[in-house]
């Protein structure tokens, strides 16, 4: 790149950067402030005398067991995202590089179970897993997962496999390699920059869930994170300064697998050779 | 406690009997200032009835859908927080068990003892349901004692009244006259500082019209009319509205819509409004904002808000009590954790914390609710805590009625614009009042219905499955395959197999019945009734927010899908450059998707507020004359009052507003892109640059073609997500103003949890259904443009 180009591209990048930023600067400003200096000073402001007590007072909090439900949030994460990124992966593979009868109506169902709203199957959704018994477990919150992952995930992957040459298959088909090997070896590692998409996203979202959680677990000492932080927003009893520091711890770890997650954003395959 | 009364409740524990191995589930919306109080008022219960255990579950969010789902499944708990807007509900399907047959249980007991209009708030038809807990009468004026001293008024003694103008001979004793008085204006006439503010606006109008007599409706249990067209309500609308705008002695209700309603209090504890009228919820949080000897404090406390110039006194309100769920195993013993939580033991508890009045009245005229001697000195304030008592005879509950939520709301639909001084609440009002009787008479219709036949709704669902499966498979049955494509084929769906298992086991049930509920009349709690093609009937046809809702719905993914995916791939295309350091500023720009929504919206307020927002600072300069490049000479016809433009309290400007704030979840599609970028390999770039294209050229040629299958995936779901749009509306802007942001998802929500027409709603859903599936069916027969390296 050109030196003029390049600090174009740079003033750019700093720029959206401090705009992107704000939303994390306005929660850090909030949680490091005492509640007498929110309710004061502008929600732009830096705090004038910064503390840490608000940290301190969700760590301890008697409601809100912050060492519990990190240890909740993290199991019920970890093990939704194992079952989506094994799952989808596989499932998406037979979508993207197989043939097979009724595959591309299989796959606009695939598509449709995403258009239905959620908000007029949650209450049969909630039946059917009482009747099961799984209220109050975490078997609605993980066990799903094992199951394809979503169609989300699986049209993304699929979508990024389709973009892998098919002379890569070809070649180990003719060496006498199985589907499951192909799989395995050659589709797996070339998609770094995808799996890596649906984990972080799974991550994420399943991290940040709040009317999973809600709904299906019923004792305080089930909850995950996200709904316990909801009691500092209780109608007419919001506490701003203790719901921003619980944002932020909440956050943090969500900023790290992003930053991991990324990484493996590089070229997958020097494919010079190929053609 | 005191050591003495714990005495008293451990020798009462051992003579009560003991109750073999009963759990009580309890639930309520509580959060952190009131749960502490809550589980201790639990744990005593436990103490003195031994053999009971109690579960305390706080569910300070989505309340009702929890409490839904739970007695739709039958697995409902035993105890449940209520209120008066939404008892009904329940009551009317006989999800709560009438409290009055329990009242011999307890010999101690009597209703007497509480807050009469409160009883009654919390009855049906003559039975108690709701065993009231605390009761929140919005008639305290929080005053600033430095403000009355400068302007030399002595501090209100709750004697004052209201006129529709200010009565100069009546001084202190005319609540308009102090309120201009402590107004402060500039030498500009904008105002610095204002003399009075609700914490939400119907407060003050709520006030004004019920305090001359007028009510919404003709009956507050089973309303058959709307009352917004009284004049009385009207004139009440108008007149607030003028304080505001052409007074400046109160803030405008977009200036108190955007700040949220708890930061209505931070003004007064700032300064920046003298008088301030709310429930006594505020009081811990300003105990806490306002401390002695840290800059900004002054001295405070509470007055009771005026009467009408005759006398009459009125004030909205809330409260809360107890319910016993029908379904409960154990009616007696829920009985008496009922009648602990919401009794002495509970009241107690929660009054300590200084929120919540107790709903018994002796409770309310004594320590701790009241100060005295034993109180703690960071306790003291307010001193005149004793006005919660007097205004407690005078609230006036809203309609307990379930329909009210829906057909208040298309009443009181534009009342934003009077509030802005677009339209006369008189126009306002009597289209309202007429939009929303109309609503009223058709829900009103008795509908004889018959049972829904479940053998025959199992039926047509596995037909359904069946014919589904038939249509999937048949089809390419017959093609020939060679024995390589059949070993394939049946690899394939070992490959595909854990998904369809999941959409058997998982995903396709609770569609399927959502699909039979679409035919019927279905409010959750009761069975189900049949009711054929009406549901979709009643969309097309009847229902006024169907068509409104799905052109709002429309023109939003129109313009915001491709938007927000050219923004992405921008992004992309950026945060794609060789650039050191480039992790950080992917982190940078993917955080807006991390960060609390809670966060973000606050931010988005301020961002558009009218008064002082980021957006109109830009445009106004601060000073409020700029004209940041010609933009106010060009967005002139959008503004309003002020002559600036309220973003989201606009008719014109409100759903653009979304749509901007919605382009700020951009990183989450950057990511993707970003993805797909990375298999585009260097060396067809190499060979473009070799055939002398530009950088256009490569983007055109290369980059698009190959990144097109994710752009595709990026464009599909977009448009699937953006029918389904629903949070910012539901948390910025409610659908208002006018319906302008009414997303068919926010209509199908309110039908499906506050109307609990969930058969209705599963119609709206299907609709929706059919009409991304069109889109999307649309979206790969028109897929040609994008490739496949693996198909070339």
């Amino acid at each position: 790149m050109r030196l003029a180009n390049r600090l174009v591209v740079l003033a750019i990048l700093v720029v959206g950067s401090l705009a992107f930023l704000l939303p994390f600067y306005v929660m850090l400003a909030m949680a490091l402030k005492s509640q007498s200096e929110v309710a004061v000073t502008s929600m732009w402001a830096w705090p004038k005398q910064v503390t840490f007590e608000n940290f301190h007072e969700v760590l301890t909090n008697p409601n809100v067991n912050f060492r519990l439900l990190l240890r909740n949030t993290t199991f019920i994460t970890g093990v939704a995202t194992i079952g989506t990124l094994f799952s989808s992966a596989v499932v998406a593979y037979a979508f993207a590089r197989m043939s097979f009868p009724g595959k591309d109506r299989l796959f606009l169902v695939l598509l449709s179970t995403m258009m239905l709203p959620g908000i007029v199957t949650q209450i049969p959704s909630y039946v059917m897993y009482a009747n099961i018994r799984w209220v109050n477990t975490f078997l609605p919150l993980t066990v799903p997962a094992f199951f394809g992952g979503g169609a989300f995930n699986i049209f993304l992957l699929r979508q990024f496999y389709l973009g892998l040459p098919r002379e890569l298959d070809e070649a180990a088909f003719l060496d006498g390699a199985s589907h499951w090997t192909i799989f395995r070896k050659i589709v797996l590692p070339l998609s770094g920059p995808a799996l890596a998409t649906v984990g972080m996203f799974t991550f994420i979202g399943t991290w940040r869930d709040f009317m999973g959680p809600l709904l299906y677990l019923n004792r305080s000492e089930l909850q995950t994170l996200e709904v316990g932080l909801k009691t500092f927003q209780a109608q007419n009893g919001e506490k701003w300064h203790l719901l921003m520091a619980g944002s932020v711890l909440v956050t943090i770890p969500l900023i790290l697998i992003f930053f991991i997650g990324q990484r493996y954003f590089v070229k997958g395959i020097v494919m010079s050779g190929l053609k | 406690m005191t050591r003495a009364r714990l005495l008293i409740l451990f020798l009462l524990g051992l003579i009560t009997p003991a109750y073999a191995n009963v759990t009580l589930r309890f639930i309520c919306w509580d959060g952190d200032t009131d749960m502490p109080g809550i589980r201790n008022a639990a744990h005593s219960f436990e103490a003195t009835h031994p053999g009971i255990i109690v579960e305390v579950e706080s569910v300070p969010a989505n309340y009702q859908e929890k409490l839904l789902a739970q007695v739709a499944a039958h697995v409902a708990p035993d105890v449940v927080m209520m209120d008066p807007g939404n008892f009904q509900k329940f009551a009317t399907r006989d999800a709560l068990l009438p409290l009055n047959q329990f009242f011999k249980d307890t010999p101690t007991f009597d209703l007497k003892g509480y807050y009469k209009n409160l009883v009654d708030a919390h009855s049906l038809n003559g039975q108690l349901y709701v065993l009231p807990r605390d009761i929140a009468p919005c008639a305290n004026i929080y005053y600033n004692k430095n403000a009355f001293d400068e302007a030399g008024i002595p501090y209100p003694d709750g004697t004052w009244t209201w006129d529709y103008k200010v009565r100069p001979e009546l001084r202190e004793k005319d609540f308009l006259w102090v309120v201009q008085q402590l107004t402060k204006k500039d030498k500009n006439g904008r105002t610095t500082r204002w003399g009075y503010a609700p914490a939400w606006q119907d407060l003050l109008t709520g006030m004004f019209y019920l305090s001359t007599g007028a009510r919404l409706a003709n009956d507050n249990e089973h309303p058959t009319k709307l009352l917004y067209d009284d004049p009385r309500v009207i004139k009440a609308y108008q007149f607030t509205a003028d304080l505001a705008l052409k007074e400046g002695w109160v803030p405008s209700a977009t200036e108190l819509k955007s700040v949220l309603q708890q930061e209505a209090r931070q003004t007064f504890t700032s300064g920046k409004v003298a008088m301030m009228q709310s429930g006594i919820w505020e009081v811990p949080s300003i105990r806490k904002e306002l401390i002695e000897g840290q800059p900004g404090y002054f001295d405070w406390d509470i007055a009771l808000a005026p009467a009408y110039k005759d006398g009459t006194r009125a004030y909205p309100t809330g409260g809360s009590g107890y319910a016993i769920i029908s379904q409960t195993k154990h009616p007696h013993e829920a009985w008496l954790l009922t009648e602990w939580m919401a009794g002495e033991a509970g009241m107690m508890e929660l009054a300590r914390s200084g929120r919540a009045q107790p709903a018994i009245r002796k409770l309310a005229l004594s320590e701790p609710w009241i100060p005295g001697p034993h109180t703690p000195a960071d306790q003291q304030f307010p001193k005149n805590r004793i006005i919660t008592d007097q205004a407690a005879p005078f609230v006036v509950f809203g309609s307990t009625s379930p329909l009210w939520p829906e057909v208040s709301g298309l009443a009181g639909q534009n009342v934003s614009s009077i509030f802005d001084g677009t339209k006369t609440a008189e126009q306002v009002l009597k289209t309202g009042n007429a939009r929303g009787n109309a609503r009223l008479q058709q829900l009103l219709k008795e509908q004889h219905l018959s049972l829904f036949d479940w053998s025959k709704g199992i039926v047509v669902g596995l037909l359904l499955v069946a014919g589904l499966g038939a249509w999937v498979y048949l089809p390419e049955r017959k093609i020939k395959r060679s024995p390589r494509a059949k070993r394939e084929a049946r690899i394939a769906y070992i490959f595909v197999f854990p998904w369809i298992a999941g959409l058997l086991i998982f995903t396709l049930g609770p569609m399927i019945l959502s699909f039979l509920m679409s035919f019927a009349d279905w409010d959750i709690i009761r069975p189900a009734h049949w009711r054929g093609l009406q549901n979709y009937v009643e969309a097309a046809t009847v229902d006024p927010r169907f068509w409104v809702s799905l052109k709002v719905t429309l023109l939003f993914t129109v313009v915001a899908v491709p938007t927000g995916l050219a923004l992405s791939l921008a992004l992309a295309l950026l945060l794609n450059a060789k650039v050191k350091g480039m992790p950080l500023y992917r982190t940078c720009y993917y955080l807006p998707s991390l960060a609390s929504a809670v966060a973000a919206s606050l931010i988005w307020r301020r961002m558009f507020q009218a008064d002082g927002g980021i957006i109109n600072s830009i445009i106004y300069g601060s000073d409020g004359h700029g004209n940041f490049l010609g933009l106010a000479h060009l967005l002139q016809p959008l503004a309003t009052a002020n002559g600036q433009i309220n973003w989201l309290g606009n008719e014109k400007t409100a759903l653009p507003s979304i749509a901007i704030m919605s382009l700020w979840g951009a990183g989450g599609g950057m990511v993707i892109l970003l993805a797909g970028l990375q298999g585009v390999p260097q060396f067809y770039y190499e060979a473009a640059i070799l055939d002398g294209a530009g950088a256009w050229q490569k983007f055109k040629s290369v980059t698009i073609p190959l990144i097109s299958p994710t752009l595709f995936f990026s464009l599909v779901t977009g448009f699937i997500g953006a029918f389904q749009k629903f949070t910012e509306a539901f948390v910025m802007t409610e659908g208002g103003p006018n319906d302008s942001t009414m997303f068919y998802m926010l209509h199908l929500y309110n039908n499906a949890f506050l109307s609990l027409r969930m058969g209705y709603a599963s119609a709206l859903a299907w609709v929706l259904f059919f009409i991304v599936l069109a889109f999307t069916v649309a979206q790969l027969k028109l897929s040609k443009w994008v490739y496949y390296e693996a198909a070339g």
